[in-house]
């Protein structure tokens, strides 16, 4: 079992686990299935390093299980509960969630065909999963899109990060840690920036509905 | 031996129909904290009804006349070809999955001409709805049965059922959400609630069901238990078929039959509790809901194109 099919079947369960991300209807539980994302994408790191035997992706899924799986949601929860309670988190997004199932299809599809014409020794087995990391940006680029409130554009931001983390992963497993630490402290900066601004804003303005805010300019 | 095992589930699967259903209203009742019918209460109807005598409206023609028929018959061909107790078709003419697709648009197409047919002024609003649920369903039904004909390589359900059966269906992924959507459109097929309540046949909503009476409204809501009992077992015989015979040895028959009744029975239980969990829903918001069936079966063929 432990050959690139592993692989590629994880990179699938990360689809559907950046869906359920999109589709969750409160910022809690989009916070709590962001871990759960990126625990597969620790497997997938695991199972990588162990395919192609290189040790240092051990290190990065190490480096990934503490910063993505437990520091960002436990960022991204503490700021929901710092928020005020008058505060709306959980708005309704724009367009219809069930359609957004269909869009994240056609997603992965454009990928798939882009990725086919790459033609790379490193990622010939793992092409599925190339444009599953692929498709992770603009499955991001769709839950910024998508959701009304600041709070949950968040996660599209982590999704777009976590697509690049397996695209760095399966097109080059020997990088050095250093370049795993650029993308981890990059991420966690990211969100901690993101979500202070959330926290701000909220409390100046008293909504986080993107539209609303669009009202605020010059 | 397949033709006699095609014979007896048809036979089978009419006389459970009843009491399936049945079950499902008690545990209705039970949800409701209400004591309930009996679970024998739909074969009293039946019987009831079958000796009433027919009254028919005035104007209504031919079609109305044979639309009962017709509905009951093609579900009773659709459960006689389905793999239910054995892995592979009893009859391998009715396990096509084109056919089954057919045979299961043709009491719908019989059942809104029917609605247009009769003279009463409502019925066609019922028709209306009955194809709209059609029209938003069935393509995922198709999406997903085109998915599995090409994981297993053939059209035929027996030899998805024994692909799936013994792991061989190859896109893996691919596979377990196709089943996902299966079981979403399946339920919708089902007439449960939110999508349709399946025994509302005095209300508009069911259309022509509200112009029959006597054997024809027997036939026709022996019809609907059947086609309830139908769909899900083509969810249960595609996606999942462990534990069917995959030889005509007596004893695995016999395992599979009684795996079979379990797994259907399983089926209706998880069907019930969501059922009873929710409200119906106004007919024009349905395709908010079948939006996602479309999106998860989509998704499934993306995944079978890309090879995960």
């Amino acid at each position: 079992m432990l050959d690139y099919s592993l692989v590629n079947v994880l990179g699938a369960c990360l689809i559907i686990t950046s869906m359920t991300v999109v589709l969750a209807r409160t910022g809690k539980a989009a916070a709590y299935l962001y871990s759960l994302q990126s625990l597969v994408l620790v497997g997938l790191l695991l199972s990588l390093g162990a395919v192609t035997g290189s040790p240092e992706l051990f290190t990065w899924g190490a480096t990934a299980f503490a910063t993505k799986v437990i520091l960002v949601p436990a960022i991204l929860l503490f700021t929901l509960k710092k928020l005020d309670n008058n505060v709306e988190v959980d708005l309704p997004p724009k367009l219809n969630p069930m359609k957004s199932v269909a869009l994240v299809a056609v997603e992965v599809f454009v990928c798939f065909v882009a990725v086919s014409g790459i033609d790379l020794p490193t990622a010939a087995a793992v092409k599925p999963t190339l444009a599953v990391s692929l498709a992770h940006f603009f499955i991001g680029l769709t839950c910024i899109v998508i959701q009304r409130s600041i709070f949950k554009q968040i996660f599209g931001y982590c999704l777009m990060e976590n697509g690049s983390h397996v695209t760095l992963a399966l097109l080059a497993p020997q990088a050095p840690e250093l370049v795993e630490i650029g993308v981890a402290t990059d991420a966690i900066f990211a969100v901690i920036i993101l979500a202070v601004l959330v926290w701000r804003i909220a409390h100046y303005a008293h909504t986080l509905d993107a539209d609303d805010l669009c009202e605020l300019k010059g | 031996m397949s033709i006699i095992v095609a014979f007896l589930q048809a036979v089978l699967l009419v006389a459970i129909a009843p009491l399936i259903s049945g079950i499902a209203r008690n545990i209705r009742a039970k949800m409701h904290s209400r004591k309930g019918p009996s679970i024998l209460q739909d074969y009293y109807d039946l019987a009831k009804l079958w000796k009433r005598c027919e009254v028919r409206e005035g104007g209504s023609g031919l079609i109305s006349r044979l639309m009962p028929p017709i509905y009951l018959g093609s579900f009773v061909l659709v459960a006689a070809g389905l793999p239910l107790i054995m892995q592979a078709c009893p009859v391998p003419y009715l396990g096509d999955i084109i056919t089954i697709l057919y045979l299961m648009a043709l009491p719908r197409f019989m059942f809104s001409l029917a609605s247009i047919d009769s003279a009463g002024s409502y019925t066609a609003i019922g028709g209306v709805r009955e194809l709209l649920v059609g029209v938003l369903v069935e393509p995922s039904l198709i999406l997903v049965l085109f998915v599995m004909a090409l994981a297993a390589g053939s059209t035929n359900v027996g030899v998805m059922a024994h692909a799936v059966a013994s792991l061989e269906a190859y896109p893996f992924v691919a596979v377990v959400v196709a089943g996902i959507a299966c079981a979403m459109a399946c339920y919708i097929e089902m007439g449960k609630l939110p999508f349709d309540l399946a025994e509302a046949e005095q209300e508009i909503q069911e259309g022509p069901l509200a112009a029959y009476s006597g054997p024809s409204l027997a036939m026709l809501k022996l019809g609907v238990s059947v086609k309830q009992l139908v769909v899900a077992s083509i969810f249960v015989a595609i996606f999942i078929p462990f534990g069917a015979a995959a030889t005509t040895a007596p004893l695995d028959i016999l395992l599979g039959f009684v795996l079979y009744i379990v797994k259907v029975l399983a089926v209706f239980l998880v069907a019930a509790v969501i059922e009873n969990s929710v409200m119906r829903v106004r007919y024009k918001l349905l395709g908010r809901y079948t939006w996602f069936v479309v999106g998860i079966a989509s998704l499934s063929l993306v995944f079978l194109v890309i090879g995960i």
